[in-house]
């Protein structure tokens, strides 16, 4: 039997074929996009440093993991035709603040707008708060510090190779200071129910009972309603991008190893738009979960021992990462000197041929820009997205990493959780 | 009083419309208003499928995202029909973005097929003259969330909203971005900034803004309540206007040394006599770094 299911507010849609057997559980999972906006090949002619303008317009909500992305990529361009492209401490601290900022703004709206009003709904639990109000006020809070250095967000452009755009005084770092403050508070008190510190200390699972808030409210949820368990994948993970506090590598389960971007095969699929992803022609996990088991996070190792890589783990991951980050951000705030350049290349620096790699890890998981210039124009450029790796349909040897996760689901509304735990981005899938 | 029923549909969008405009500060305040019938991230009383058939109510209607006249589908729905349906009942029709309003970013993978709802890039389209009376374009790569609460709660109040020739409201759209930059003093006396990352100089002259013929109020009220892009020095990219994205965004194009595009209305021949005296005089203070920290 096979039924299809558009699902919707995924930043796009996507349709779903569910394929239950004989035993009413579900057995194959066919996932299909239905257009592509081909920015790849929009970009194709252009201006190189125009890319740092059309990226981040392949999506609303992760905008500046793409900004990001293609200026590593210039500057990898550049240093691999031979210019030094330095940067200077105050410049890494800035992007890497903005990008923790803006990891943080995806990790609550995925929070609050899907999977604690989609489990209510699920378990016909009548809610009573508006979780949109505070998805929106952490949001909006976390993005007024990014923009204090970015110049706005939704889509800046202030990453340029050799650093940044903006010039901040002390006025500006002590105000984004103060909106860390508050979203460190806001999280403390209505989400995690324990302050940050205690969050982060923990290594048993005995431990998670002191969490309170809405997160302890999932967590309950999800452990009573026997949601814990369910959404096991490969156990496989993986991790490129260096950047914030996490380590690259990749781990199956728990042994973390070395990994070279030159074995990532991205291939078209059938009925689809989105192209799969492979890396030595295994599928692997990414996103936060993947980036707390490679950086061995105690409690997410603690929680995988038990529950494996299942909805429970994967969900924690995540929620616990907003406390790493809010963590690391006021670090980096902290150790901003601004008596150091902001940007270390002159204006009119042109390289007529270069070839690129940028790898940031976005919200959802590492994403990869590689571009190619020749006679000073933009030859080919990929984009390899997260999602892109979480949603592959995966091939005759194994099945894709949500797909391989809601195969065994008994009911399309479970599947569709699973399906939605992974944080689906639309947009990014098929660019 | 009865709340104005609001559909939000997408078509080919990235979905940056509707996460600026969730960080108004006042959204939840300002949705009290209105009756939420679709939204592509809020919790709203249809569902999209039910959305798609077009036959919902509809007073307001909101559009982001380019259009394509065929071959843009959901659930096998042409976008662009649902689009019209709902434009044929609906008493005001907003776009939002640049996308929705002349095309934007996504018109370039299929130009002749792609374009904004009633405007292709300059060009009013068949649709335009049945749409014209009650359409307003707010574009901008994203919209503003502040110019958007500005526009519905003039709606909900039933006050007039003046527009220009591209159905902008003139009072977001009646200045330049370039109104209330801090680089003005820079701009005035032709001091261009010494590179990027500088808070100093202005980045008309060398490094592709063009916030003097770019209309809108990035300046005036400020993105994210804190800043704007030349604030945090990157030029501005002239989102707000049909025809962005241009080429070549990081740099001015110039004759002869100037650039080759006037500030706003003002006749080469003036800027040039201006640009002749300011640039005769060597300002001590245009030259120096405004703050020194002390190693």
């Amino acid at each position: 039997m096979m039924i299809k299911k558009l699902i919707e507010k995924i930043e796009g849609e996507a349709e779903l074929d569910f394929i239950f057997n004989n035993n009413n559980k579900i057995e194959e999972v066919k996932i299909n996009f239905g257009f592509s906006r081909g920015i790849e090949k929009i970009l194709e002619g252009k201006y190189p440093l125009d890319a740092l303008v059309i990226t981040p317009r392949v999506c609303g909500i992760c905008n500046h993991a793409h900004l990001l992305a293609t200026v590593r990529a210039l500057e990898d361009g550049y240093r691999n035709a031979g210019i030094k492209v330095e940067l200077s401490d105050k410049a890494t601290n800035i992007r890497e603040f903005t990008l923790a900022c803006e990891l943080i703004q995806n990790h609550v709206k995925w929070f609050y707008l899907t999977m604690l009003p989609q489990l209510e709904k699920m378990l016909q639990i009548e809610n009573q708060e508006n979780h949109g109000l505070k998805a929106s006020y952490l949001s909006s809070t976390i993005t007024k510090a990014l923009a204090i250095f970015s110049g706005q967000w939704p889509h800046s452009g202030y990453a340029i190779p050799g650093g940044v755009t903006c010039d901040p005084t002390y006025v500006d770092v002590i105000q984004a200071e103060g909106l860390i403050n508050e979203s460190i508070q806001f999280f403390e008190k209505i989400i995690a129910g324990v302050q940050i510190d205690e969050l982060l200390s923990m290594h048993s699972v005995t431990e998670l009972q002191k969490i309170g808030g809405d997160f302890g409210k999932l967590l309950y949820l999800l452990g009573s309603s026997g949601m814990a368990e369910v959404g096991k994948s490969h156990d496989r993970f993986i991790v490129f991008g260096e950047c914030l506090c996490f380590k690259i590598g990749k781990s199956i389960p728990t042994q973390v190893s070395r990994i070279n971007p030159k074995y990532v095969k991205e291939s078209v699929q059938t009925n689809s738009f989105a192209k799969s992803v492979s890396y030595k022609g295994r599928q692997f996990e990414v996103g936060s979960l993947a980036r707390g088991m490679i950086s061995k996070e105690p409690i997410v190792k603690a929680l995988h021992k038990r529950y494996k890589d299942s909805l429970l783990t994967r969900v924690f991951a995540r929620v616990y990462e907003i406390g790493l980050l809010l963590n690391y951000s006021k670090v980096l705030l902290n150790r901003l000197d601004l008596s150091q350049p902001s940007c270390c290349l002159g204006v009119g620096v042109v390289v007529e041929e270069f070839e690129g790699i940028g790898v940031v890890e976005a919200a959802r998981g590492s994403l990869i820009h590689k571009i190619s210039v020749k006679k000073s124009v933009i030859e080919k450029y990929t984009i390899i997205t997260p999602t892109q790796w979480n949603l592959s349909q995966g091939d005759e040897r194994e099945k894709g990493i949500a797909i391989n996760a809601m195969v065994g689901a008994s009911t399309i509304e479970e599947a569709t959780y699973i399906f939605r735990s992974f944080d689906i981005c639309s947009v990014c899938t098929t660019q | 009083m009865k709340k104005p029923r609001l559909i939000w549909l997408q078509s080919i969008s990235c979905n940056g419309n509707a996460h600026s405009f969730f960080n108004h500060p006042d959204l939840f305040s300002l949705l009290s208003y209105f009756n939420l019938i679709y939204h592509p991230l809020l919790e709203s009383s249809h569902s999209l499928i039910e959305v798609l058939e077009g036959t919902l109510p509809c007073d307001i209607l909101i559009l982001e995202g380019s259009f394509k006249e065929e071959g843009f589908q959901k659930n096998g729905i042409e976008i662009v029909e649902v689009a019209e349906s709902y434009a044929q009942k609906a008493e005001h029709i907003i776009t939002v973005g640049t996308c929705a309003s002349f095309g934007g970013v996504f018109k370039e993978a299929d130009p002749k097929n792609i374009s904004g709802f009633v405007f292709d890039i300059e060009e009013k389209i068949d649709r335009y003259t049945q749409y014209a009376s009650k359409l307003i374009a707010l574009s901008g790569c994203p919209v503003h969330p502040k110019w958007l609460s500005y526009v519905l709660m003039m709606l909900v109040k039933d006050k007039p909203i003046p527009i220009d020739e591209f159905h902008r409201p003139q009072e977001l759209y009646g200045i330049t971005v370039h109104t209330g930059c801090t680089r003005n003093e820079y701009f005035e006396w032709k001091v261009d900034t010494k590179g990027w990352g500088l808070k100093e100089g202005c980045l008309f002259y060398e490094n592709g803004c063009q916030a003097p013929y770019t209309k809108g109020s990035c300046n005036k009220i400020l993105w994210n309540d804190v800043s704007s892009k030349t604030v945090a020095g990157t030029p501005c990219f002239g989102c707000t206007e049909p025809t962005f994205p241009k080429p070549n965004l990081f740099k001015t194009k110039t004759n002869m040394g100037i650039p080759a595009t006037m500030p706003l209305g003002v006749p080469r021949r003036a800027y040039l006599t201006l640009t002749g005296i300011t640039k005769s005089f060597r300002i001590k203070r245009f030259e120096e770094r405004i703050i020194s920290y002390d190693d």
